[in-house]
């Protein structure tokens, strides 16, 4: 195993360097105001043979959290998720590819709190491969509060019950908003990184003989030439065990996710009804860079409760109304009929170009519409429902030839990076919690049939169809006993008609 | 006001000029609104409609119209629009000018209908067939491109041919007709009933046994052209799409939960019993049951009762019947019986009595509107209002729909024979 620790800190939040003191495999300082991130490299023999077995069948396993709470980023970690769990996978390339072959998956899924995972083959949707091929195969999402069950689950099997140290690192991860787990059959090693938000963290950090341990602490660096897609960090780095003191480092490196340095809200429109509407306020029109191709993008997550027509995001005269430009991508399949309780699919995600004000720095809204689906019945008459915020970010072209090799901080497979061209840079807008809840989640309900009334449904439906039978029957009896089923003499009066 | 009407209603061309441009204006101002406002005047099945052609004639794509999620027709609806693949706004608007055309069609034949088999004057006939050619709910529907017209120029055709005795086409239509739209199946029982042998004209020997009476030259010639032109589209479009078209045009309309609310009695209950798949087997399901009524009355009842009296009429009541007891009920079902209208009123109680009609004119417009009010609040409001509000409601217009159904079937007593 290894592990990285890297603090990111604002200039003037620098610590003196001799104040630092490295002695064998610890390393301690006084506390520091920053982003904390750790990552763990391990290879496939350290995990749970579950685990182990599950990733043997597998080409690439990515699943990503991010915590509804919402967070600050500072410093390289700039790529945005909506919150929720979300699963990026591929299978074993020699596995059929239209089968995902393991319901182990699921099993671990639901480790992790997910519910709604009956098979990954019904429950997954699968992602376009026609497009760039660094996407993978299948996507799965579910809002998901807390990694507590997850955090249980890795303390039972990491941590012997004499270990306290071991139960409180994973501890402190239930104040992670950010933890991801990726894993490629390339590297053939699984990447876990976990990030704290900005604030005092102590710094007293030691390792064991068999885990290399590499302590950074970073600043941003600016360099006249750093070009706008790179990303420059200078501080120290320490390996436990190997340096006596910290080296000092300066690095840049191009990275395709940087912040916007703007940010939106969204909400529903209310009432919010069975079409409900998502309204994005984006603070300033302004594009991140000036001299290339930018454009603004909104990528929505949407749990299977609720769904874009594609169909009606089609007409330019309509979008332009609700300042969109573009439906540019939908997951595929969306039924856009069958009520919510007959679905197993988790949902639909769906990428949405928006139309800026010509006029930069001013705010400007653009309005999503949106359909829910009927779900079950119950007591009181409505189902509330939670729906992520969106990614926002400005999509832009960067110059030909650049290479993103990739960057030691950079995530790749959000779901919306696969949609896009290699040579570009994602600039995310900040997401501001609403003022409603403090959190990045749209909550709404969806009026459902009360079941505290649902008892005489069937009678009364019953009942009133059968008296509107019989009453139909009795007229048909009344003409048929009067004058049979011939057709009734022809009476003077109609063959003057006839004439 | 009274001259420019009796000179509206003299000869045809005054009135199908009328229709025409009620039409022509609908269709223009349409293709205005829907150039201007994000607001579309083109219902969403014209897209469905024409991205089904698009689908099947694309040189490169799927070529076949179910590419189109949500069509649920069969593909001779996505090649009759073929020209509206080509470009243009003019060949986009060709469905609906083929639908508007339709209407027409459709006016005349009752008109034909009125005069030759019911002995009207033209000048009443035309006056009769303006409810539907008139009718801004027939023009509107059709001019926004939804396919209901086809319908009823078929319904309307098929009728004409079996008052002039043309059983082959009539049997041509028939199975037509079923192909398309699955509903007109109840038409041939009471065609079927109609078609005696004396009505015929053929010779019947005394003393033969009644089944063998029953079973005309003319009734087999019906049942083997529309059983032939039924079942050789079927076997076409099978061999061209295979079990998508079986799937869509057939089978979806049997296995749909149909969730959405709409104007069914049924609604409600359907959609509680969809969402408890448990009960299915411990309990008795009264939807599983609902065809019952439905088919008795539309297929059996009203054709045995009526079929030989008034044909035009009785195919109204099925209709009628046939649309009030269904398991899902739009708006654009209505349009099936009021083709219809027009035949049956001339000698109808609502109209000689027009307190009657009033009332129920009322009556079906106003338990509509209720129901429309308990369908605003839940869609836009957002409020449920499935129980008491929509279950009420459509109740009542179902109760208001029986009645009417009884009105109508009280004037069997003293149709015209034709």
């Amino acid at each position: 195993m290894r592990q990285r620790i890297t603090f990111f800190h604002h200039n003037e939040d620098a610590i003196e360097p001799s104040s630092l003191v490295v002695a064998g495999r610890s390393f301690s300082g006084p506390d520091i105001k920053a982003v904390r991130e750790d990552r763990f490299t391990l290879g496939l023999e350290e995990l749970p043979p579950e685990l182990k077995d599950l990733l043997q069948v597998t080409h690439e396993l990515h699943i990503r959290w991010s915590s509804p709470e919402g967070y600050k980023s500072l410093g390289p970690w700039n790529s945005r998720l909506s919150p929720g769990l979300h699963v990026f996978y591929t299978p074993q390339k020699d596995e059929t590819a239209t089968v995902i072959p393991s319901m182990q998956l699921c099993s671990l899924l639901r480790r992790l709190g997910v519910i709604d995972c009956s098979s990954p083959n019904e429950s997954f949707t699968r992602l376009p491969n026609d497009r760039f091929s660094h996407s993978t195969a299948y996507q799965y999402y579910q809002p998901l509060e807390h990694l507590q069950p997850f955090l249980d689950y890795a303390a039972q099997y990491a941590c012997s019950p004499s270990k306290t140290e071991c139960k409180s690192i994973l501890q402190s991860l239930s104040l992670a908003p950010l933890f991801d787990f990726s894993y490629d059959t390339i590297s053939h090693v699984v990447k876990i990184t976990a990030l704290w938000k900005h604030g005092l963290q102590p710094l007293s950090l030691s390792s064991h003989p068999n885990h290399r341990v590499e302590v950074g602490l970073l600043t941003p660096y600016s360099p006249p030439n750093l070009e706008y897609y790179e990303l420059g960090a200078t501080g120290l780095l320490t390996v436990l065990g190997e340096d006596k003191e910290p080296a000092p480092t300066l690095f840049t490196f191009p990275s395709r996710h940087k912040q916007a340095g703007t940010s939106f809200v969204s909400q529903f429109v209310s009432p919010i009804g069975m079409h409900p509407t998502m309204r994005v306020l984006v603070k300033s029109s302004k594009p991140p860079v000036d001299d290339s191709y930018c454009s603004l993008h909104a990528y929505l997550t949407l749990p299977r409760t609720i769904f874009a027509d594609k169909y009606q995001l089609e007409d330019p005269l309509f979008l332009a109304s609700k300042n969109l430009t573009a439906l540019r991508y939908t997951s595929q399949p969306v039924n856009l009929e069958a009520p919510d309780y007959v679905m197993k699919v988790w949902g639909s995600s769906i990428l949405l170009e928006l139309q800026p004000l010509t006029e930069e720095n001013k705010p400007f809204t653009a309005e999503v519409p949106l359909h829910l689906r009927y779900k079950a019945p119950q007591y009181g008459g409505e189902q509330t429902f939670e729906v992520p915020y969106p990614a926002v970010f400005w999509a832009c072209a960067a110059e030909e030839g650049t290479k993103f090799t990739n960057s030691p901080f950079d995530r790749v497979n959000l779901g919306f990076d696969g949609l896009f061209g290699p040579r570009t840079v994602f600039w995310h807008l900040d997401p501001e919690p609403s003022e409603s809840n403090g959190r990045l989640m749209m909550k709404g309900s969806v009026p459902v049939l009360d079941l505290s009334r649902s008892a005489s449904i069937s009678m009364v439906t019953a009942a009133v169809v059968l008296a509107g039978f019989a009453w139909v029957v009795w007229k048909l009896a009344a003409v048929y006993f009067k004058t049979g089923h011939r057709a009734p003499p022809p009476s003077k009066e109609t063959e003057k008609k006839t004439q | 006001m009274a001259k420019p009407l009796a000179k509206l209603f003299s000869t045809p061309l005054p009135l199908f000029t009328a229709a025409f441009l009620l039409r022509a204006i609908l269709l223009i101002y349409g293709l205005w609104q829907d150039a201007n406002s994000p607001l579309k005047y083109t219902d969403i099945d014209y897209l469905v409609f024409t991205d089904a052609a698009r689908f099947t004639f694309s040189p490169t794509g799927p070529a076949s119209p179910y590419a189109r999620e949500t069509y649920r027709y069969t593909p001779l609806l996505a090649w009759l629009l073929y020209p509206t693949t080509l470009p243009g706004v003019f060949w986009f608007s060709f469905g609906k000018i083929l639908f508007a055309v339709a209407d027409l069609l459709a006016g005349w034949l009752i008109v034909l209908v009125l005069r030759r088999h019911m002995g009207m004057p033209m000048q009443s006939a035309l006056k009769y067939a303006s409810i539907w050619l008139l009718n801004p709910m027939v023009a509107t529907i059709s001019t926004r491109g939804s396919s209901e017209g086809l319908l009823g120029v078929l319904v309307m055709a098929l009728l004409y041919a079996v008052l002039e005795k043309r059983v082959r086409t009539a049997g041509v239509l028939l199975g037509l007709g079923v192909h398309f739209k699955i509903y007109p199946f109840i038409y041939a029982p009471a065609i079927v009933w109609w078609m005696d042998a004396e009505r015929m004209g053929a010779e019947v020997t005394r003393g033969t046994p009644a089944i063998l009476r029953f079973v005309t030259s003319d009734r087999v010639r019906l049942a083997v052209y529309s059983l032939a032109t039924f079942m050789g589209l079927n076997v076409w479009m099978y061999n061209l799409y295979g079990n998508e078209f079986l799937q869509h045009t057939f089978f979806h309309h049997v296995t749909r939960i149909d969730h959405r609310h709409n104007f069914s009695p049924y609604n409600v209950l359907l959609y509680l019993t969809s969402s408890q798949p448990e009960i299915a087997t411990s309990e008795f399901r009264i939807e599983s049951l609902a065809f019952l009524p439905q088919i008795l009355l539309s297929t059996v009842l009203i054709p045995l009762v009526g079929g030989k009296k008034d044909l035009p009429a009785t195919m109204l009541t099925q209709t009628f019947a046939f649309v009030t007891f269904n398991k899902v009920c739009t708006s654009q079902y209505f349009l099936w019986y009021m083709v219809f209208l027009p035949l049956y009123l001339p000698n109808s109680s609502p109209l000689q009595k027009p307190k009657l009609g009033l009332s129920a004119l009322v009556l079906w417009v106003a338990t509509q509107a209720a129901w429309l009010q308990q369908g605003y609040n839940l869609e836009f409001l957002g409020q449920s209002t499935f129980v008491p509000g929509l279950l009420y409601s459509s109740l009542a217009f179902f109760l208001v729909n029986c009645w009417i159904l009884g009105l109508i079937i009280s004037d069997f007593e003293k149709s015209a024979t034709l």
